[in-house]
């Protein structure tokens, strides 16, 4: 009886709103003791009361997956259908942060795309702290503005599946929605024109970043690094000016980069790309193409390495006059005689194996500490 | 090389290829790469190898949670 949906409740995205928890989830939450004893009966203004005990968000935990009061609240809320204007001020309230964050999660789960970001995006302006249960019962740092990142950009948050909203550009080019203004837009326009005037543009930015978030300055080493990987470096960022520009920019830049970065990484493209736009705005050019270059050659260091040294000799074989010939030679033997032992330390690893699961597999043992697979 | 399932009864199956003198410690560790780490049903014991648990290529179907 007090596991059903109220009647006057209207559906959502086309079944019973208490749906959006999949099924099992939803049994835990049935069965679970806080369920049972705090939320029987709740309306919306004892809701309240009890969001504001609340002090920790996360999905299940435990190897039974037990579900959190937050996950709770959540299911109530989905139960009895408070009011918009309801979620609205549970979302506006400053003094009580989960309450905030409940009433953004219940937002983000039912309310239309243009809402979500409308009602949303004021709370990137939040930095408070917030403590987090992860699946294995310990508790994590996280801040109001992380969390509000990952409902607008992830599908999946505390073990719910979110809803399919349309991406942000997506409705400003309908109109629905306006280009999106960051709270730090003026500091960084200024910021913009003392760049355009100078050349040591590189200090300046820094300096602004040291102004937003002082941890950043560590990455500043990983951008520099082309060879490296960004995508999983900037994933693993988490200060918030660096998220701010992320959003900024790709509204911004969008229009620019649309083309360019499209074709590229489908998946990145909201993200990481303007990110990227934002710190070396007028160098990008030439780092794309630096960028793409040193990743090519990579690449075709890879290929060397596999014909075992067969690239260069090809090379050196094919230069008909007598001086390339000589110097190919040289460049060759030293050459060849690394590859050589590249390849052997690769076969005691094992990740060399003409099988690519196989090589995985073994690259990840290796990561692990454990002996390659017999095969 | 054997390749060991393991079902999350709540859809995940996760194939996991490994040595059959891998110790339960050591399939844990690859499981977790995977998937996260979790409780397993029936509990074992971390040193003890597959082999001497019998868990053979493809049958052996584990369960965690």
């Amino acid at each position: 009886m007090a596991n059903r949906t109220d009647p006057a409740a209207k559906s959502i995205r086309g079944t019973n709103p208490q749906n959006l928890v999949e099924k099992i989830l939803r049994s835990k939450i049935y069965q679970n003791t806080y369920w049972k004893e705090q939320c029987f009966g709740l309306t919306a203004e004892t809701l309240v009361d009890k969001a504001m005990e609340l002090d920790h968000l996360g999905g299940t935990y435990g190897g039974n997956r037990k579900p959190t009061p937050f996950m709770c609240l959540v299911m109530k809320m989905l139960q009895i259908q408070p009011e918009k204007e309801i979620v609205i001020e549970f979302i506006k309230n400053e003094d009580y942060k989960y309450v905030r964050v409940l009433g953004a999660f219940y937002l983000r789960l039912t309310g239309t795309d243009v809402d979500v970001y409308r009602y949303l995006e004021p709370l990137y302006n939040d930095y408070r702290k917030l403590r987090r249960k992860l699946a294995d019962g310990q508790f994590t740092l996280t801040h109001v503005d992380e969390v509000i990142d990952e409902l607008l950009t992830k599908d999946y948050s505390c073990d719910i599946a979110l809803p399919r909203v349309k991406r942000r550009w997506n409705l400003e080019s309908l109109g629905s929605l306006e280009p999106r203004r960051s709270a730090l837009e003026e500091d960084f326009e200024e910021e913009e024109e003392k760049e355009d005037n100078d050349q040591p543009a590189d200090e300046l930015e820094d300096r602004a970043y040291e102004k937003v978030n002082p941890s950043q300055n560590r990455d500043r080493d990983y951008d520099r690094d082309y060879d490296r990987d960004y995508d999983r470096d900037y994933e693993r960022e988490r200060g918030r000016g660096r998220d701010r520009d992320r959003d900024r920019d790709r509204d911004r830049d969008r229009e620019r980069d649309r083309d360019r970065y499209r074709l590229r990484e489908e998946k990145d493209y909201g993200r990481e790309r303007e990110g990227r736009e934002r710190d070396r705005r007028d160098r990008d050019r030439d780092r794309g193409r630096r960028r793409s270059r040193s990743r090519s050659r990579s690449r075709s260091k890879d290929r060397k390495d596999y014909d075992g040294g067969d690239y260069r000799k090809r090379h050196a074989r094919s230069s008909a006059s007598p001086r390339r010939h000589g110097d190919g030679h040289e460049d060759d033997e030293p050459k060849k005689k690394k590859e050589k032992k590249e390849k052997k330390e690769k076969k005691d690893d094992g990740t060399d194996h003409p099988d690519p699961e196989i090589a995985e597999a073994n690259k990840l043992r290796a990561a692990l500490g454990l002996k390659p697979l017999k095969v | 090389m054997i390749e060991v399932v393991l079902n999350d009864r709540l859809g995940k199956k996760v194939r996991v290829k490994c040595n059959d003198d891998d110790t339960m410690g050591d399939l844990k560790k690859l499981v977790a790469a995977q998937t996260g780490t979790r409780e397993w049903y029936p509990i074992y014991k971390d040193h003890i190898t597959l082999k001497d648990y019998e868990i053979h290529d493809g049958m052996g179907q584990l369960y965690y949670n």
